[in-house]
């Protein structure tokens, strides 16, 4: 059994623990990810380069899998961070210029329709079924593997992370007798974890109040638009609200539903903590494992770190030590659908000029044997995202609640929601990031929606109704996109 | 014996220059006309059309509110921000005209701040003004006696002061080290024959010192004014131009349509916008303030 320290080391020494294992089950069955390893070594003494996202996450290609990479194949890896605002960006300066800078692209999911309309994503049809990785595929968890991965029915992208919001609340204070027996008298109600949006306001308005003394806030979240622009399109869709008419194509989110979330959002500012508008990841992060909220709801990570996994590390050392380990619950987020908010495709360049080496590098890099060990990473941000990952007896191990933790994690990614991806995705949602901007500013609900039904109508004339017509009901009709009411 | 007399090429002097002409004009020409060239037709993040379009991107112009919402953003900012840097580092070069114990330190600590990049001079102040953990809400917590909890890059009351007091901030030491420098070079025995004579401070410095100082001033007002016009750093720093748009300036747009939303074309036709608006502007201002003399 790995130990937490273990995994410690797999950090810090790029990989060289835990290797043992890894090679050993590298050599027990001829796998996806020996498969390429072999292959890749007629590519020995080259160089690859590979975009991933700043920070946290590029620890993955830059102390564990890059140099792992090189050590099995003799390849090397440059690792080009870029912030994910920048990401598309980048990725398209570099087809547009046709530079050919990047051989391998980390891709969020809902960009793919329109880099690969643009041309800049390779096809990896043909290599997967030379590699002989179409079985491994079909173990990645099904609503990532059947949504994330096609564009006009061929493969643009591996996803590799399973990005997923979970609801996260103290376990402790909900099974508290005292705070049971006055939320029963305020509101009337058994306390328990909120399924459904009405009962959230509720639970959290009544917990604020509760826990006044203890300085304790019924929740927080994210607030930052950034975020918020994928908890308005996860509440808006739970609460029954479509993005567009299927037949005009005409914008709906300024339907009664999309004014109600919005209304209803600004009004929960008002029992979180102060301020709570400008909440980024880290703020949001730094109160919930500090004690001071009772339900938050954020990333995959936000678990690990609440119980205590890997903070131990140096490049961890920011993130606050968590004074609630042990006392954290996960579930679903009111409605029962969480966003599979952002995550990461592996993908090749179409411009790059080492496509075959790439192609190789992100198969190892997907594959069963590698991805358990990387979404292990306590620093990486990978978060499972393949079938074996959630029932892995390794990682089922990591900590007490672990098991609760994956079973969380699974059923997220068995219920989740596609974020919206149509042609020009990020126009459409910067008109929502703008929407939730105006609506901190303490503009009117109603105006504003109508304001950014009229931005999207404008965006869709643009690209034209018809061709985004047939993107949308393309999107529309995969089986994550709305909930099955 | 004859004497062969060598004339030199009267053309050489063109051949030393050449190469600089050429540099300048392949970093500097060619791309402002391809950029007009590209203005004239529709690329954008999905179609690369090379064909003439037109007029097209040039009446999009007119018919986009963000663009002149934009532009009024950057004009407030500027009809703000400016007249207070200059006052301010007008007051400034005063009160340090006169010689005083320690005041080439003080000078080169109030330069400080022109010398921090503008993008980390906002990364800075967002984290000064954050609700949460920047100390400028608890400095006054302290005087209010109770939790302050502005939101300084969210709220549309507070979101304009906390940008134009960040850029005054940093570019009125500019304008200080400029006045300073133009009122050292003043005549002071005219300003003190005019005191001598009865002269208020006011008369003095209207009839005596602004003439003097004038076509310093001038060039200070007209860098800082393009400057201005020109702001980026500081408001994507903080505010990326939220909330919603509401700070959102003609650079912030140009950049979040290029490069953002990859309307190259259409980009282009707001670049071009700009510099015509520009021309237009300096021109008037150059030949105002008698710079062109």
């Amino acid at each position: 059994m790995v130990t937490r320290r273990d995994v410690g080391k797999i950090g810090l020494a790029a990989g060289l623990a835990g290797s043992t294992s890894f090679a050993a089950r590298q050599a027990a069955a001829a796998d996806a990810a020996q498969t390429a390893v072999d292959a890749a070594k007629q590519f020995s003494g080259q160089t690859i380069s590979i975009v991933w996202e700043a920070g946290l996450q590029a620890l993955d290609p830059l102390n564990f899998s890059g140099p792992k990479w090189k050590e099995l194949t003799g390849i090397d890896v440059k690792v080009v961070e870029v912030s994910t605002a920048e990401m598309f960006t980048k990725i398209m300066q570099d087809y547009k210029s046709g530079a050919g800078a990047y051989d391998a692209l980390n891709v969020i999911p809902s960009w793919m329709p329109d880099l690969v309309n643009a041309g800049a994503l390779e096809d990896l049809d043909p290599y997967v079924d030379k590699y002989g990785y179409r079985e491994e595929l079909q173990k990645i968890a099904s609503t990532y593997r059947d949504n994330q991965m096609m564009v006009n029915g061929k493969i643009y992208g591996f996803p590799d992370d399973g990005d997923v919001f979970v609801m996260y609340f103290r376990k402790d204070i909900f099974a508290d007798p005292a705070v049971q027996a006055a939320f029963k008298e305020k509101t009337g109600k058994d306390l328990a974890v909120p399924a459904t949006w009405a009962d959230f306001d509720v639970t959290g308005a009544a917990l604020t109040e509760i826990l006044k003394d203890k300085n304790m806030y019924g929740a927080g979240f994210f607030r930052q638009p950034p975020y918020t622009m994928f908890m308005f399109q996860e509440r808006f869709r739970n609460e029954g609200g479509k993005f567009f008419d299927a037949d005009s194509m005409k914008a709906t989110i300024n339907s009664d539903v999309g004014v109600k979330v919005l209304t209803d959002m600004r009004e929960e500012n008002k029992w979180m903590p102060p301020g709570v508008e400008q909440w980024g990841f880290v703020e949001n992060l730094a109160a919930f494992l500090q004690g001071q909220t009772a339900m938050t709801i954020s990333w995959p990570p936000y678990g690990r770190w609440a119980a205590g996994y890997g903070t131990d590390q140096e490049v961890l050392s920011w993130v606050p030590k968590s004074t609630i380990a042990g006392k954290v619950g996960y579930a679903m987020p009111p409605g029962g659908h969480p966003e599979l908010a952002a995550g990461f495709c592996l993908s090749v360049a179409s411009t790059s000029k080492n496509k075959e080496a790439a192609y190789l590098f992100i198969q190892w890099l997907n594959s069963e044997a590698t991805s358990l060990q990387r979404v292990q990473l306590p620093y990486a941000l990978r978060d499972p995202f393949r079938d074996s990952h959630f029932t892995s007896a390794e990682y089922l191990a990591k900590w007490p609640d672990a098991k609760h933790y994956l079973a969380a994690l699974q059923a997220g990614a068995t219920n989740g929601l596609l974020d919206l991806s149509v042609l020009q995705t990020d126009k459409y949602e910067e008109v929502l990031r703008q929407m939730i901007s105006k609506l901190w500013a303490g503009e009117d609900p109603k105006a504003i929606a109508d304001a950014a039904a009229a931005e999207w109508d404008a965006i869709t004339d643009k690209i034209g109704v018809d061709k985004q017509k047939e993107v949308y009901s393309s999107w529309a009709s995969k089986s994550g996109a709305y909930p099955k009411m | 014996m004859s004497a062969t007399v060598i004339r030199p090429d009267r053309n050489f002097k063109y051949w030393i220059i050449a190469p600089a002409v050429f540099l300048l004009l392949a970093v500097g020409l060619f791309p402002l006309i391809y950029s007009l060239i590209v203005s004239f037709m529709r690329i954008d993040m999905m179609d690369t059309d090379t064909s003439f379009a037109g007029l097209y991107n040039y009446k999009q112009l007119f018919r986009d509110a963000r663009l002149w919402q934009s532009l009024l953003h950057t004009l407030i900012i500027t009809a703000i921000a400016l007249p207070l840097e200059l006052i301010l580092g007008l007051a400034m070069a005063y009160l340090f005209l006169e010689k005083m114990p320690g005041r080439q330190i003080f000078v080169s600590l109030l330069v400080l701040p022109t010398i921090i990049s503008p993008i980390v001079a906002g990364a800075t102040w967002r984290l000064l003004l954050d609700n949460q953990y920047g100390p400028i809400n608890q400095i006054l917590g302290w005087f209010a006696g109770e939790r302050v909890n502005l939101l300084w890059t969210i709220s549309p009351t507070l979101v304009y002061p906390a940008i134009i007091f960040c850029e005054i901030w940093q570019w009125t030491p500019f304008m200080f080290l400029i006045l300073l420098a133009a009122l050292s070079n003043v005549d002071k025995s005219q300003t003190e024959a005019a005191e001598i004579d009865g002269a208020s401070f006011w008369r003095s410095f209207r009839y005596i010192v602004l003439p003097a100082i004038w076509p310093v001033m001038a060039i200070a007002i007209l860098i800082r004014g393009l400057d201005l016009f020109r702001i980026f750093d500081i408001i994507w720093a903080l505010t990326m131009g939220g909330p919603g748009t509401m700070t959102e300036t003609i650079s912030v747009y140009t950049y979040n349509q290029g490069f953002k939303q990859f309307e190259t074309s259409y980009t282009a036709a707001i670049a071009f916008l700009i510099i015509a608006m520009l021309t237009i502007i300096v021109t008037w201002a150059i030949r105002r303030m008698g710079l062109a003399k």
